[in-house]
């Protein structure tokens, strides 16, 4: 064909947008919900209320998947739909894979609804599903990205808009953390062991846990910015090459930072600088995005007075900055020593969830309703109410955490007599201390609750009040070939070429050997030197070449892709290849006897490391309460890893043998009946419930297969080893007064817990040097 | 601010020639104090793996954790002058602020074995006659010190430190008296050990 192009009328696809926007309204309503509902069980242990599928350890996965996945998820995906097809001015060329997105997400989370609350877990935090649901989220998503870039390949818009950039980066990222961080081999139908263990596994947690929140829960919704913002102003976007320079520095870093989240735990040195520094490399390009959305809206303040879309889009954007400020600062080494496992997390989540990701999905459901079914919004005065209390909802939930995390980390640090013992050694101190928190952080939830209930209501009123109507738009289907940038030219011209170089050289300067790394220094030395000369010389033409790339997004889409998988390949590889470097500080685990590994699987299926770490990190403070500080060894063999990130109860590696199996067999049947004023739920169905032995077999096959040293064995063999073992326990409980059947889950629990911590001395590996470099 | 002023600011700034669905894009020069927080953070980040991992040799934080705690133990073995003897202990019994700060400990710490009224439980009694690991003052403080690991008495030696074991000790002794008899018994529950779990069978 050649120029030709003829003028055309099409007909947006707008009923997914408004099937997605429903689901959005509603599952937020649900997890929003039950969110509250685990704040009041942490307020009132009562509120456990004794069931299995009730307990914190349960509904809290279940909390955090749906706000993430079920009302982030159908929000993203409204807003994507309804925008793309605008800025691109195409239709969606599959109405019937749209709908079965739709359906598939939808029974996705219904699934997780009952699988989670079932016990049915993987143990890790925002990837818990099991792996049959996991598979059906995996295919959902590549359905979505063959609908979306279908769409782009279909396009009328020679270029694309900064909002469709950050889809692409969505998806593309998206799929390849979920795929990674969901490698697992199943021992069951419901049930698998992932294939990293120990520190990879947690490598590979915090590099999909915290990119979940970089590409799920930031990229998708600032895409969305970039879209709903200046149409709801009326006012062109700030600054374009903000934009791009944000764009591309946010992608490339945001990946490199997980492992701040594993601060001072017996992650490698070199990682956990690699984690501080590009989070504090991260502020800049962060803000970027809040820079260019707030200052959109200059010129328009006097209609955010007025309008409740643009209150909240203004003051979800200035929660996006504050938490992207408050994220570097937990970042830094020092300060994460306070931080870390404290509710000053969760608060800084929550700023995020609550300010950034609520608001903005309040926003933009709040403009699309009317669009969408041809009305007025119901109320704005309503809209506005809205506004005010969620915004004293979200002030209370994060005031009450900053409180309660900061005297948290301080009472728990705090030594006396010289540093030499703690002032505070009884834990509840701590818990105690910040109860009034706790029922601060409920009301916040609760009027955040509430906020959302007036939204459910008003929309609900508007579509009522209206009929449902899908946009259209004259296009003029141009042939747009010519100047478009080929894949082969852009990974060959000059800017990817500086760039590649320069990364090269950074890198080898930072992991090389000493000649290498002068050379490399000197090579990025000169690198920058004519880069800089060629900006200053040439930047027209760049701008020029970054045009061209946009009109095609084949380049751009690999490129995208080699930005955000750099950071991982550099952190995760090495902590796979070095496996040796397990043995570096001379402790080795000792695997898990059949019945250990059976209670095991019962402390993962309770969620115990939603409250409880094993993980001693080097600080006076935590060996004299908790013991030895925790080495790389110790935990090679857990598949999931059982780090944890949270100590709303005490820390349990150094537990094994600290208590008799009495107190463990009281403490699970009522905490408070040996830990006065315990939060913890009551577990009295360990005591009834008979322990799983039976997959025993499948599940000592897998963890061969992944490597951890365990003899063959039948499944006769192992039930009987695992018998003999829970009758010692049933003989010594009988002895201190607790007649116990020994085929109780309770038996194989306390197994598990007597064994934590053990380990075994082995000699100091020879393979030191190889990690020398780095440290 | 005024209108006026708004429309004349943007009046300089270039529009980038396109609109996307009506959206258009000013093309205005990145602020310099964001330009300088990215270069400040850059700069911040090479030095710091410069220096902590090229050319420097700070202390990590094993080693911090390990120069502090041979500090505590040298402290502790400093101090070795003030021990109490048996006769110190008795008179803190009787001492009331020391047997209240003692309480205050016992309840939370020991309450969950010894009960409430210290006539045990899930630990032994504590105020009758019969004692397992030694009934006077300085054997009661050091079985709280070091505890019995294998009959499940964790060393609470470590947590409490030497102060507040000689008070919950006190408050203890404060339930008997001087020249009391003690009677020794072998361990009631024997074996109510948790430290030795299920013998492993070859993992």
């Amino acid at each position: 064909m050649d120029t030709g192009g003829g003028k055309a009328t099409i007909e947006y696809d707008d009923a997914i947008t408004r099937m997605f926007l429903i689901a959005g309204i509603l599952w937020g309503a649900v997890g929003m919900a039950a969110g509250v509902f685990i704040a009041s069980q942490l307020a009132f242990w009562q509120m456990n209320l004794d069931l299995p599928w009730l307990t914190f350890g349960r509904l809290r996965p279940l909390h955090t998947n749906a706000a993430i996945f079920a009302f982030v998820g159908n929000m993203m995906f409204a807003g994507i739909y309804y925008s793309t097809q605008r800025l691109v001015k195409a239709a969606l060329p599959s109405r019937l894979l749209a709908r079965v997105h739709f359906w598939l997400w939808q029974a996705i989370i219904v699934a997780a609804a009952i699988t989670l609350p079932l016990g049915l877990t993987r143990g890790k935090e925002y990837a818990e599903l099991i792996w049959p649901i996991d598979i059906a989220v995996a295919v959902a998503w590549v359905i979505f990205a063959i609908n979306f870039f279908w769409t782009l390949a279909r396009r009328n818009e020679p270029s694309l808009y900064v909002a469709v950039w950050f889809y692409i980066a969505t998806i593309v990222t998206v799929t390849v953390l979920y795929v990674v961080n969901h490698l697992q081999i199943p021992t069951g139908l419901l049930h698998g062991y992932p294939i990293f263990g120990g520190v990879q596994d947690a490598l590979v947690q915090w590099w999909y846990g915290h990119n979940a929140v970089a590409f799920f829960l930031t990229t998708p919704i600032l895409g969305i910015m970039y879209y709903y913002l200046p149409k709801a102003a009326g006012r062109p976007v700030y600054s374009y090459r903000l934009s791009v320079v944000h764009f591309w520095s946010l992608v490339f870093i945001y990946i490199w930072a997980g492992p701040h989240h594993l601060l001072h735990t017996a992650l490698p040195d070199w990682l956990q600088s690699l984690g501080m520094i590009f989070s504090v490399m991260l502020w800049a390009p962060s803000w970027g995005g809040m820079l260019n959305g707030l200052l959109t809206l200059r010129g328009a303040w006097d209609k955010v007075r007025e309008d409740p879309v643009l209150k909240f889009f203004a003051a979800g954007v200035t929660f996006y900055g504050m938490s992207t400020f408050e994220g570097p600062l937990l970042a830094i080494k020092s300060v994460n020593a306070l931080s870390h496992y404290t509710d000053w997390t969760i608060g800084h989540v929550h700023a995020g969830t609550l300010g950034w990701n609520g608001f903005m999905a309040a926003g933009m459901f709040y403009w699309l309703a009317p669009r969408l079914w041809n009305t007025r919004l119901h109320s704005t005065a309503l809209a506005n109410f809205h506004f005010w209390i969620g915004l004293v909802g979200i002030l209370l939930y994060i005031a009450s955490m900053w409180v309660s995390g900061i005297s948290h980390g301080l009472m728990l640090g705090a030594t006396t007599e010289g540093g030499s013992v703690l002032k505070y050694p009884n834990f509840l101190d701590a818990v105690t201390a910040n109860r009034a928190m706790m029922h601060t952080r409920m009301l916040g939830g609760m009027l955040y609750l509430s906020g959302w209930v007036l939204l459910v209501y008003n929309i609900w009123r508007t579509v009522a009040s209206g009929k449902p109507v899908n946009g259209t738009a004259e296009v003029f289907v141009a042939e747009r070939r010519s100047h478009r940038l080929t894949l082969a030219e852009a990974l060959t011209s000059t800017p990817v070429m500086f760039t590649a170089v320069i990364l090269a050289c950074v890198l080898l300067w930072a992991i090389g050997w000493d000649f290498v790394k002068m050379l490399a220094l000197l090579g990025l030395i000169v690198a920058m030197v004519v880069a800089v000369d060629r900006v200053e010389s040439r930047l027209q033409g760049w701008g020029e070449w970054y045009d061209r790339l946009l009109a095609n997004s084949l380049p751009f889409t690999v490129l995208t892709v080699f930005a955000v998988l750099i950071g991982g390949l550099v952190e995760i590889i090495p902590t796979i290849v070095m496996h040796k470097a397990s043995t570096l500080e001379g402790v080795r685990q000792i695997p898990y006897t059949p019945l250990q590994l059976a209670g095991r699987d019962i402390y993962i299926r309770e969620g115990c490391y939603n409250c409880h770490s094993q993980m001693v990190r080097p600080f006076v403070g935590e060996v004299l309460r908790y013991g030895d500080y925790s080495k790389l060894g110790e935990s090679i063999y857990d598949h999931p890893y059982q780090w944890g990130s949270k100590r709303t109860g005490p820390d349990l590696h150094r537990v094994g043998g600290k208590y008799p199996h009495i107190w463990h067999l009281r403490h699970m049947e009522n905490p408070r009946s040996v830990s006065i004023g315990s939060p913890m739920p009551n577990y009295p169905w360990l005591l009834q419930n008979r322990a799983d032995l039976g997959s025993l077999k499948a599940k000592f096959d897998v963890l061969r297969t992944l490597g951890v040293p365990y003899p063959e064995r039948s499944q006769d063999r192992l039930a009987q080893e695992a018998a003999a073992e829970a009758k010692v326990v049933a003989d010594d409980l009988g002895k201190s007064g607790a007649a116990v059947e020994p085929d109780r889950e309770i038996i194989a629990l306390i197994a598990y817990l007597q064994q934590l911590g053990k380990s075994e001395q082995v000699p100091k590996a020879t393979t030191a040097a190889t990690a020398k470099p780095m440290r | 601010m005024s209108r006026l002023a708004q429309n004349s600011a943007d009046a300089d700034a270039p529009l980038k020639g396109h609109s996307f669905d009506g959206i258009e894009e000013y093309d205005k020069k990145l602020p310099n104090w964001w330009l300088w927080t990215l270069y400040g953070a850059i700069a911040f980040s090479f030095f710091y793996w410069f220096y902590f991992h090229w050319v420097g040799n700070p202390e990590t934080s094993v080693q911090r954790l390990e120069r502090q705690l041979s500090a505590i133990a040298l402290a502790a073995a400093s101090s070795g002058g003030a021990e109490l003897d048996d006769t110190a202990l008795w008179k803190m019994s009787r001492d009331e602020k020391i047997v209240s700060a003692g309480r205050k400990t016992f309840l939370t710490t020991c309450v969950s074995c010894h009960g409430v009224d210290l006539k045990g439980g899930i630990g032994v009694n504590l105020t009758d006659k019969d004692w397992v690991h030694g009934g006077k003052p300085t054997e009661v403080v050091r079985t709280v010190t070091k505890g019995v690991l294998d009959k499940g008495m964790p060393s609470w030696g470590p947590v409490l430190g030497k102060m507040r074991v000689a008070q919950v000790t006190a408050f203890v002794l404060s339930h008997h008296a001087e020249g009391e008899e003690i009677h020794m018994v072998p361990s009631p529950t024997k074996s109510a050990g948790a430290a030795a779990p299920a013998p492993a069978a070859a993992p």
